[in-house]
């Protein structure tokens, strides 16, 4: 554990050495979140009946679709990319290099990313929380292991990604596949029973439309987890099953990788 | 060495191994497919050719021994070093590494061996050089205290301490060298590999560089060194011993000197005024000195011209006699240090002669 620690503080450093930088990107953050505000305000009225078990307010509803999806995106993205990153700069042979155990060395790389995209939700929902935002704040605890259970069930794509990017040097269309699926098809913008019958089928399949449902009704409606026990138990098949997948992808990506010399190649 | 290395190779060329082996090389072999271009791939999708990155490469090196790896590029050093760091899995024979088959036992063999990675860009350049080492001691098993005194160790070793709290980035290359090392030894390897580490130095910083590795890693720390070069210094002065690496063949080993002697024959340079040429002619036709490129003049009418003199100082001498009673007049006579290029092309020679390639 204290190694995947070592590989997040040093993310967090690294990416905290660029003061202004930081600065701007909170800055940023909070202003996003205005136009939002107004916006979601007066579709308020329309959208009302629509989100009706989900919260009973549209700038809330949002907000939360906004900020799950910040995660999920570091969820699919963050392994890859470091992948990439690293093989280009050699900092991957060098992590390999290590006696530390592959599987480490991921939640390492993925780790510090995945925090700092959650580090970045929690400032645009604080900020939504002072614009307004209708949440439960006691409900904040029982949230957790949803997120939790949101960021199991997506990472695996990202490891298959990185599975691509070991074995072809390229992540391949799937990570960029399951997010615009869970942009347009997981409920983020609206919930997922208005989508039109035959497209509705897809979002069944994106985990997003599960964690982001059990999330608004534990956050927004204040009901407890049980109350969303179905979603819990979508989101930990999708984790379990796409996690066997991806760790037998990864495993032959690396033997793969060693047998044709391109482990540490771009 | 290879089978057919050993039957070329004078028997003095292969030291025989006293010490307890480190890295035991046999029949290693590694192949590659070779890029193709679209057309092959759609007009023979399941067709691929091969390079041969290493061949049948057999080998021991001894604890505590500075083994040097020479070769063009492309002769498959790096290739042999990725095998031994378990980055590239060999498609036959075995590598054990401390005891430990780098095929069937990789996480022991990281362990006990660290490659160092000599690509500046491996560290993070926007991160201290202390903290560099700190993420490194933690991937390398070492916590809280000890990880600290281990890093502060290690910084004073390379003479970073002072710079410890700077940006990588604003590291110059030799210190950004002399760090790769101490990251690497965090892991108190017992054999190290090391890929043309002084390549981006410049020559002062170079030669600390390798009287550092001399006295610290191989002398104080007992640690078996591989060291993939092209400069002469490093292969004359720091190995103990040197393998000569052709096209995924270890064509030839031992020491700088015992490689010398057989493959090359000894050249030296004279300073002379007169004719000649008669006596030169002589000299070739009976096979006791060749010249090698062409005469320079030098300054008050002397010329200065290069002789491969096969016998040594006795035939040396002989030729200074030869030149003397044709009434040349010889200014200076001295033996010439070879050169890695020609050292690698001797060898090279040899080999292609005595294996009719």
């Amino acid at each position: 554990m204290y190694k995947v620690a070592a590989l997040i503080r040093a993310g967090w450093l690294a990416a905290t050495s660029y003061r202004l930088g930081v600065i701007m990107s909170f800055g940023a953050l909070i202003l996003g979140v205005v136009p939002v505000f107004f916006v979601t305000r007066a579709l308020q009225p329309s959208m009302a009946g629509v989100i009706a078990g989900e919260g009973d307010q549209f700038f809330a509803f949002i907000i939360i679709g906004m900020t799950v999806l910040t995660v999920v995106s570091a969820a699919l993205y963050a392994l890859p990319n470091a992948l990439q990153t690293g093989a280009t700069t050699g900092t991957i042979e060098a992590l390999l290099a290590t006696p530390t155990p592959v599987p480490t060395l991921l939640a390492g790389l993925a780790g510090y990313e995945v925090l700092y995209a959650m580090l970045r939700a929690g400032v645009v929902l604080l900020a939504a929380v002072v614009m307004g935002a209708h949440v439960t704040w006691d409900r904040f605890g029982a949230v957790a292991p949803i997120l939790l259970l949101v960021i199991l069930a997506h990472i695996p794509i990202g490891i298959i990604a990185a599975a691509m990017v070991l074995a072809f040097r390229t992540q391949g269309p799937l990570p960029q596949l399951v997010f615009m699926l869970s942009t347009f098809l997981g409920g983020v913008y609206y919930p997922t029973h208005v989508i039109p019958g035959a497209i509705q089928m897809i979002s069944a399949i994106v985990p997003l439309t599960y964690g982001l449902r059990a999330i608004r009704v534990v956050l927004l409606e204040g009901k407890p987890l049980t109350a969303v026990s179905g979603d819990l138990f979508m989101l930990l098949g999708f984790a379990v099953g796409l996690f066997v997948v991806s760790t037998i992808a990864f495993q032959a990506a690396l033997r793969y990788a060693r047998r044709a010399g391109t482990l540490a190649q771009y | 060495m290879t089978s057919a290395a050993s039957a070329l190779t004078a028997p003095a060329l292969v030291a025989t191994p006293v010490a307890e082996t480190s890295v035991s090389l046999r029949g290693l072999s590694k192949s590659f497919a070779k890029r193709r271009g679209w057309g092959q791939m759609i007009r023979q999708p399941f067709q691929r050719e091969h390079i041969r990155a290493l061949r049948d490469v057999t080998c021991d090196i001894v604890g505590g021994e500075f083994f040097g790896l020479l070769g063009p590029n492309g002769a498959g050093k790096t290739t042999l070093f990725k095998t031994l760091a378990t980055l590239v899995t060999p498609d036959e024979g075995t590598a054990i590494v401390c005891g430990h088959d780098v095929r069937h036992a990789p996480a022991d063999v990281r362990r006990v061996l660290a490659p160092v990675i000599a690509d500046e860009r491996s560290l993070n350049w926007r991160l201290s050089a202390r903290e560099n080492m700190r993420l490194y001691a933690a991937l390398n098993g070492l916590r809280g205290r000890a990880a600290l005194d281990r890093v502060d160790e290690l910084l004073t070793l390379v003479e970073l301490q002072e710079a410890s709290e700077r940006l990588v980035g604003a590291f110059s290359s030799g210190m950004k060298q002399r760090l790769l090392l101490a990251r690497t030894l965090l892991a108190s390897p017992r054999v190290l590999l090391l890929d043309e580490p002084t390549r981006s130095l410049d020559p002062i910083s170079a030669r600390s560089f390798r009287t550092f590795l001399r006295q610290e890693i191989a002398i104080r720390s007992g640690c078996t060194v591989l060291l993939a070069t092209h400069s002469a210094d490093e292969a004359f002065d720091l190995c103990d011993r040197v393998g000569v690496l052709h096209q995924g063949q270890l064509i030839a080993v031992g020491t700088t000197s015992e490689l010398v002697s057989t493959v090359a024959e000894e050249r030296y340079a004279l300073w002379v005024k007169g004719d000649t040429r008669a006596t030169l002619r002589d000299l070739a036709a009976s096979q006791i000195a060749v010249v090698v490129g062409e005469p320079v003049d030098e300054p008050n009418g002397w010329v200065r011209i290069e002789l491969d003199i096969p016998g040594g100082a006795e035939s040396a001498a002989d030729v200074v006699a030869a030149l003397a009673r044709a009434d040349v007049r010889v200014a200076r006579c001295e033996r010439m240090a070879l050169s890695l290029a020609d050292l690698l092309e001797r060898t090279l020679q040899r080999y292609r002669r005595e294996s009719h390639v």
